[in-house]
């Protein structure tokens, strides 16, 4: 459903910011498939999202979604294939809309928007139907302004919004690193629901070892822009907490031995 | 009398200004300079093409058409170009003298033998049959009371077209610009496209009432634009205040209700005795009060009812 092939982007190129933020990234994402990217901060993992989800045009490679070449497509027009969620919950939800109003948005997503009334009375039980699946009692609140909710409720409802419209790909960005722990449980487990129910193919970014085991059927590691460890099916279902903490101590460890800090090292201890 | 019904119509005409102010500053919050250009180029183009022979209609229909022009090239500035929002639009509004000046030949184009909508105005109190007719237990002039009636008929219509617009699934696109351009893109559309269509249709408003003021003054003025801004954005906080909560319809309405209520005070004070020169130095004030003073209240307020703590500096 994605194929990467040789992914480049570098950041403040020529100055003395240089970022080589993805270097070289291949990956290809069956239909279907729920994977799961972790990696140290400043591996690239969210950049490599933000350059699926076309926030910036990449320096190399291509990028296709469902065999349709969408490299040098803007953010806007990949839209009609990609539902995102974002780590920020203020980022996916218009706050002085209401809840209806934001989902009737979320039913155009990649679709012309005509002088149609969007809040015509037909959709308005599909809303509550949906609202009502995620549990959050928010159905009596469809007419609030969406920023009057809490920062998981946000989350939620975006979640709902971005997979409205069946997504060829649905790409989550640490999308419950800013909610409090039990929020972010209940967001995670309802991102699992949807994706399972609609058999929708997603990659998630999380810092959570706990999700990063717990959930999807394939887990990709990044590191200083390239993946490092891509693992499936049954090795993927084994995979516990400790073996991925045992392999960021791995590449803490490299990263020690790594050139400079070598020289440093050996100047200061040897 | 005459001249509470002069402060209703020129309120509100001036409503349409608040209407596109209310679209650039409150629903995009996009600080729109043009505004001051394209109210200009509304009573430019009304007034060359009505010297010309041309009905009111069709010349205050083409200045708002004008006026979405000169909004669209300050958007595409900002959007395209990535030129600052408030220099995008000094950059129009400056253009626009020049543009303005060319459209009308000279400074100052007068109306007086021309038929505007205020004569077809006239014409239509013609058929009453009586000049006069006693309001609140005073004379009021039939013709006056037409061109409110008009005027009145005009807002309302543009406020509940407007109303439904931003109901519809465009324009629901476009207030969620204003709210959040990052998940309008992640909802598949352009946020530039969309910012550039509502400041096209903003001061398609401005331009539209900058004709309707040209022919009730009888007169067309380089110079008339300028502080209409500020003008406009004190008539939405007026009107913000008024209404009293963030439900669209509502703030749609304050506007209007905002411009009128503002030129019925500005009547007054001129009536009063107010120097007609101090009117934007005392309009520049408002507006910054009206900014400032609620944050200051608030902060006052929590101070007064937080206890001090032990300061040994007093």
């Amino acid at each position: 459903m994605l194929e990467l092939n040789g992914i480049r982007k570098t950041f403040h190129a020529g100055t003395a910011n240089e970022v080589r933020s993805l270097q070289g990234v291949n990956l290809n994402i069956e239909p279907g498939s729920f994977v799961v990217v972790i990696g140290t901060n400043g591996s690239g993992k969210s950049t490599l999202l933000n350059a699926v989800a076309g926030t910036f045009l990449v320096d190399e490679g291509s990028i296709k979604i469902g065999g349709e070449d969408v490299t040098q497509w803007a953010e806007h027009r990949r839209a009609q294939h990609i539902g995102r969620v974002f780590q920020n919950p203020f980022s996916g939800t218009a706050p002085t809309l209401s809840v209806a109003e934001n989902l009737a948005l979320a039913s155009r997503r990649g679709q012309a928007r005509g002088l149609g009334f969007a809040l015509a009375g037909s959709h308005r039980a599909d809303m509550v139907a949906a609202i009502l699946g995620l549990g959050m009692g928010l159905e009596t609140r469809l007419d609030n302004a969406i920023g009057s909710l809490s920062g998981g409720q946000r989350q939620a409802l975006t979640l709902l919004m971005a997979t409205w419209l069946k997504p060829k790909l649905l790409l989550l960005d640490e999308h419950t690193a800013a909610l409090d722990p039990r929020s972010a449980d209940q967001v995670v487990r309802i991102t699992d629901r949807i994706i399972a129910r609609d058999s929708l193919t997603a990659m998630m970014v999380t810092h959570s070892m706990q999700q990063a085991v717990t959930y999807g059927d394939r887990l990709v590691m990044m590191h200083r822009g390239q993946i490092i460890h891509d693992v499936s099916g049954a090795e993927k279902r084994r995979l516990r907490v400790e073996d991925l903490m045992a392999r960021f101590e791995e590449v803490r460890r490299a990263d020690l031995l790594d050139t400079s800090a070598a020289d440093l090292l050996r100047a200061r201890y040897v | 009398m005459s001249l509470l019904l002069g402060a209703f119509i020129i309120g509100l005409i001036l409503a349409l200004v608040a209407l596109g102010v209310f679209i650039s500053f409150r629903i995009y919050h996009f600080p729109d300079m043009t505004a001051e250009g394209s109210i200009t180029l509304g009573a430019a183009v009304a007034a060359a093409l009505l010297v010309t022979g041309h009905s009111p209609l069709y010349a205050t229909l083409a200045a708002a058409v004008a006026g979405a022009v000169a909004g669209l090239i300050t958007g595409v500035l900002h959007t395209r170009f990535k030129i600052n929002a408030l220099l995008s639009g000094i950059i129009v509004m400056t253009a626009l003298y020049s543009v303005n000046l060319h459209v009308m030949g000279k400074s100052n184009v007068p109306l007086m033998n021309v038929t505007t909508f205020a004569d077809q105005a006239a014409k239509l109190a013609a058929h009453f049959g009586t000049e006069k007719v006693l309001l609140f237990g005073r004379e009021a002039a039939v013709r006056d009371l037409t061109l409110l009636g008009l005027s009145l008929g005009l807002v309302v219509l543009v406020g509940v077209l407007l109303y439904a617009f931003f109901r519809t699934h465009l324009g629901l696109a476009m207030r969620a610009t204003g709210d959040n351009d990052q998940m309008v893109r992640a909802l598949g559309s352009s946020d530039g496209v969309l910012l550039t269509g509502g400041l096209a249709l903003s001061n398609a408003l401005v331009a539209m009432a900058g004709a309707l003021l040209a022919q009730y003054q009888g007169f067309a003025d380089a110079q008339m634009g300028i502080g209409m801004l500020v003008w406009g954005l004190a008539s939405v906080i007026i009107g913000e205040a008024l209404v009293g909560t963030n439900r669209f319809g509502y703030l749609l309405a304050g506007a209007v209700f905002g411009s009128v209520l503002f030129r019925l005070l500005v009547a007054v004070a001129l009536r009063w005795g107010l120097d007609p020169n101090d009117l934007k130095l005392i309009t520049a004030v408002f507006v910054f009060g009206a900014l400032v003073l609620p944050g200051t209240f608030a902060k006052l307020r929590r101070r007064i009812s937080a206890p001090v703590s032990g300061d040994s500096r007093a």
